[in-house]
């Protein structure tokens, strides 16, 4: 195991090091000269090659390359270029807003479509199963703008159950006030496809023999369901949760922005839209990090949930 | 001040377009509150409503909104509207305007009487008032700072301290005695020397400083006032030496308290503040004016304790806010105008909750430019004067208003805009929109149409006209009108799309075609709009790189004349020139709508000023 994890671990550093050769050749080529943003509404050449220099974007591309391997390694990636903030305290101000939503949303996103899915796959061919399923193709057409400008107004301005917009100091103040709609929000958008996706792999497993055979045991439905089949449909299900937890580093871009959430999501698309290079360099090695990372626990819990998997 | 783009992702522009439909709904639905203000003959509101904030302290507290996040709020560096808002509600200039005159007229803020240009407009005496104070900071080793002459000497010559970025150099730049030679000697030995003695800047003694320019300006006065031209204290600006921009210590009404980037800033009144007493005079063009003077004459200057601004980027979170009374005053929102102003008028529901408009023209106009140095499209042979005149001829600006800016927008004719010191409002510019005599030229000049019915050059070179700009909502709709205009007149409509950043690199290296720009005034006098044009300022703010021997002449000789009847009439002289050439085609200048709740009094958006806060006033609730 210890020997699968350190192997894993090694195979880090050559994806880490395509991913910065990517967004090296990415920003080069198609990100635009934030010198010029930067310079103001009158500025001539010479102030545009200082900043260029105050930036480090006059030098060789290899020294820029050395410098951001660097960043990578010491996980130093210095100051916004646009607004001067460590990119540090960045993440460190703006993640925990972030995850104050994403958190809570992704437990329950996870717990309430894996129960409703094992309702309607039990279910299956019911009324029951057929209403859930046009709820869950409808809801699902439907853009997640509409869900945020109806909520917003109906549930916050028009009924005052949540605030418009806004974000407090206090831990409990942010999460049951400020985040409890953003949340819900996101839990209805998200909802719909997990169910649909999470029955589909609890479909495949009541389809098994070993269900047959449980039932003919004499097991209760309940344990069937929530035993057996649950265990043996957790490892997709396991899967589509790893896939989602690296998300959790960009935040809810939309939501954050409607409800003004000082998430990291807001900073991503700002720092893209200002060519603010070491944010997005840092930004995009997390996530590439924690995609890595989330891979390794996900195959990890495999073989905790199903000891039969090799871990090769 | 240039208005950058706003930046829309194809989901946000999707975004716009749900909350305007919304926004129908929300003003359709509106809430049918009691009146909690009568209004008085004139319209205006004898309020007697009260700000639903509960302040324990009995502090008053005004909330106010930005559209768009804020950089940081060091005066040389803050290069977007937000920060330097907030850079002059801290921060100390020489001189501000008079809160109602219309045009906007200079008054001293922290000095003792208005500076006169002596010698010719080359010198300039500036007398400090006494009692100025910084607000308190740990680096003052808890003693009251005083602001003397030497922290305006330093704060100018931060401007050429190139580590941290200043945005705002162009307004002395080579304009003060022995700046520029001190700049390049420290360039030269790798440092700047902040000791050194200015030859431009003399400090005669704490509070007195004489100004020495390099060559007469009547608008070193505008300058004085510009928020970039804050006053700092060197000590806290070397105690931070890379993010002076996170710890702002001015000396103006307000200090800042509080800091969540991008989300919420609060303002509290500096405890050292001079205080002053509100006086001024209605400015005879705003009957609102009056009732503002009845409210406000002899009351102390900043009588708002606590301002408190957040961040809403999204225009239906906005305006839901203010119509939650979270928010005390805004502009509405492009997307809610139809239903907020059926007919040019604040809708019955908003009149009844005892919201008042405020309507204004910003000092500031658009325009389209062609590049001077395009092969086709520039240059003085007259094919190439007809092929631009009647482009703009062609160009529908009254569509623009109607369907694009929804009726907020007036048309721009004279070079300088309305409210600026130089213009001509009942100007009216020989170029009008008329497709048929625009056909006629184009036929005239040999811009044969081909079996496709587009033209070409009168030389036979396809003819296409090529249009930069971003990929916005708003550029699409640009693109659509552009194209039905050139179609009109048979001439391909091409849409070039690109980041801004590249916009801007391409356009200082003249590499544009055409493109839409807006200038907004850094200092409203004529003199900031018609620098556009001058041709020692290619690469830099003439950004068609327009090339005029006749035009710069009269451009030069109207800087050194101060503002007047002889200035006015090289100004129409340039118009001439300017129309003769057609370089650009004149835009539209954009129309500000302003909602204030009841409580709030003695308000009035001025067209230059950025912050407000220390001439107005909230009716507050007693606190619990």
């Amino acid at each position: 195991m210890l020997a699968y994890i350190v192997r894993r671990l090694w195979q880090i550093i050559p994806t880490l090091l395509g991913v910065i050769l990517l967004i090296f050749f990415l920003f080069n080529v198609v990100g635009g000269d934030p010198a010029y943003l930067l310079a103001g509404k009158i500025s001539n050449p010479e102030q545009i090659a200082n900043i260029r220099k105050q930036l480090g974007i006059d030098e060789p591309y290899y020294v820029q390359l050395w410098i951001f391997v660097k960043q990578v390694v010491t996980f130093d990636f210095g100051s916004s270029w646009s607004t001067n903030e460590a990119v540090s305290s960045i993440f460190a101000t703006r993640l925990p807003a972030s995850l104050m939503i994403g958190i809570p949303l992704l437990i329950l996103e996870t717990v309430i479509a894996v129960v409703i899915a094992l309702g309607v796959a039990y279910l299956r061919g019911s009324f029951t199963d057929r209403a859930a399923m046009i709820t869950c193709t409808v809801a699902q057409s439907v853009s997640i703008l509409v869900y945020i400008i109806i909520f917003q107004y109906v549930l916050a301005y028009k009924f005052g159950w949540f605030p418009v917009q806004g974000w407090g100091n206090g831990f409990f103040e942010n999460l049951f006030k400020f985040a409890a709609l953003p949340i819900l929000i996101a839990l209805v958008v998200s909802l719909a496809p997990n169910i649909r996706l999470y029955r589909t792999f609890l479909l495949d497993e009541t389809n098994q023999d070993y269900v047959r055979t449980a039932r003919a045991k004499g097991l209760s439905e309940n344990r069937v369901m929530f035993v057996h089949v649950l265990r043996n449909a957790s490892i997709p299900i396991i899967t589509n949760l790893m896939i989602q937890l690296p998300g959790l580093l960009v935040g809810l871009f939309l939501i954050e922005r409607f409800f003004s959430v000082p998430g990291i999501g807001r900073e991503v698309i700002l720092a893209v839209e200002r060519s603010d290079f070491p944010v997005i360099k840092a930004i995009t090695v997390y996530v590439a990090l924690a995609t890595m990372l989330a891979n390794l626990a996900a195959d990890l819990l495999y073989k905790a949930v199903d000891p039969r998997v090799e871990l090769k | 001040m240039k208005t950058w783009p706003t930046w829309h992702s194809g989901v946000t522009a999707l975004a716009s377009i749900a909350s305007i439909a919304m926004a129908t709904l929300m003003v359709g639905c509106g809430d049918q509150s009691p009146k909690s203000a009568k209004q008085d003959a004139s319209g205006a509101l004898a309020s007697t409503a009260t700000s639903p904030v509960q302040s324990v302290d009995g502090k008053k507290v005004v909330r106010n909104v930005f559209v768009a996040g804020e950089s940081g709020f060091d005066p040389p560096t803050a290069h977007d509207l937000y920060s330097s808002i907030v850079v002059d509600g801290i921060f100390d200039t020489l001189l501000t305007y008079d809160y109602l005159a219309e045009p906007a007229r200079l008054v001293p803020k922290i000095v003792t009487e208005m500076p006169v240009a002596e010698e010719n407009g080359t010198l300039y005496t500036v007398k400090l008032k006494k009692g100025v104070y910084f607000s308190p900071h740990e680096v003052f080793g808890g003693k009251k700072r005083e602001l003397v002459a030497q922290d305006v000497v330093y704060s100018m010559m931060r401007h050429f301290d190139d580590s941290i970025k200043p945005v705002w150099r162009f307004l002395i730049d080579g304009k003060i005695v022995g700046m520029n030679a001190w700049y390049d000697a420290g360039k030269k030995a790798g440092k700047l020397d902040w000791d050194a003695k200015i030859p431009g800047l003399e400090v005669v003694d704490s509070h007195t400083l004489k100004i020495k320019l390099t060559k007469p300006d009547f608008n070193m006065g505008y300058v004085m006032a510009h928020p970039a031209m804050g006053i700092v204290a060197r000590e806290v600006i070397e105690k931070y030496p890379n993010d002076a921009q996170s710890h702002p210590v001015g000396s103006s009404a307000y200090y800042l308290k509080e800091w969540t980037r991008g989300q919420k800033m609060v303002l509290e009144r500096n405890p050292y503040w001079r205080g002053g007493t509100w006086d001024f005079k209605p400015s005879g063009k705003d009957p609102h004016d009056e009732v503002i003077v009845k409210q406000m004459q002899g009351k102390p200057l900043a009588l708002i304790d606590r301002v408190e601004i957040y961040v809403i980027e999204e225009e239906q979170t906005r305006w839901l806010s203010f119509k939650d009374k979270q928010i005390d005053l805004m502009n509405i929102p492009g997307g809610v105008t139809p239903q907020a102003l059926p007919g040019g008028k604040l809708a019955a529901d908003l009149i009844a909750e005892g919201i008042r408009l405020q309507k204004m023209v910003d000092p500031e106009y658009t325009y389209m430019y062609f590049q001077w140095n395009d092969p086709i499209w520039g240059g003085t042979e007259t094919h190439k004067v007809a092929l631009r005149r009647a482009v703009a001829m062609a160009i529908d600006r009254d569509e623009e208003i109607t369907v694009i800016r929804k009726g907020q927008a007036i048309r721009a004719d004279f070079l300088v805009p309305p409210g600026v010191v130089g213009a001509k409002e009942d100007f009216v510019s020989s170029i009008q929109y008329n497709p048929k005599l625009a056909n006629a030229l184009l036929d005239k000049f040999g811009y044969k149409k081909g079996a496709d019915g587009y033209r070409t050059t009168p030389d036979g070179k396809p003819l296409t006209f090529k249009y930069t700009s971003q990929s916005t909502a708003l550029e699409r709709e640009f693109d659509e009108l552009y194209r039905k205009n050139m179609e009109a007149i048979g001439i391909r409509y091409e849409a070039e799309k690109e980041k801004f950043a590249d916009s801007l690199k391409r356009e200082k290296r003249c590499q544009i075609q055409t493109r839409g720009a807006a200038w907004i005034a850094d200092y409203p006098d004529g003199d900031n709009f018609v620098q556009l044009l001058y041709s020692k300022n290619i690469g830099e703010s003439n950004n068609g790189c327009y090339k005029s021997a006749v035009f710069d002449k009269l451009y030069e000789q109207s800087t050194l004349l101060p503002a007047g009847a002889e200035r006015d009439k090289l100004y129409m002289e340039m118009q001439k020139q300017f129309e003769a050439d057609t370089p650009w085609v004149m835009g539209v200048t954009r129309l500000r709508n302003q909602v204030i709740r009841p409580w709030v009094i003695g308000y009035k958006k001025h067209p230059v000023l950025l912050a407000e806060w220390m001439y107005y006033d909230v009716n507050m609730s007693k606190g619990k």
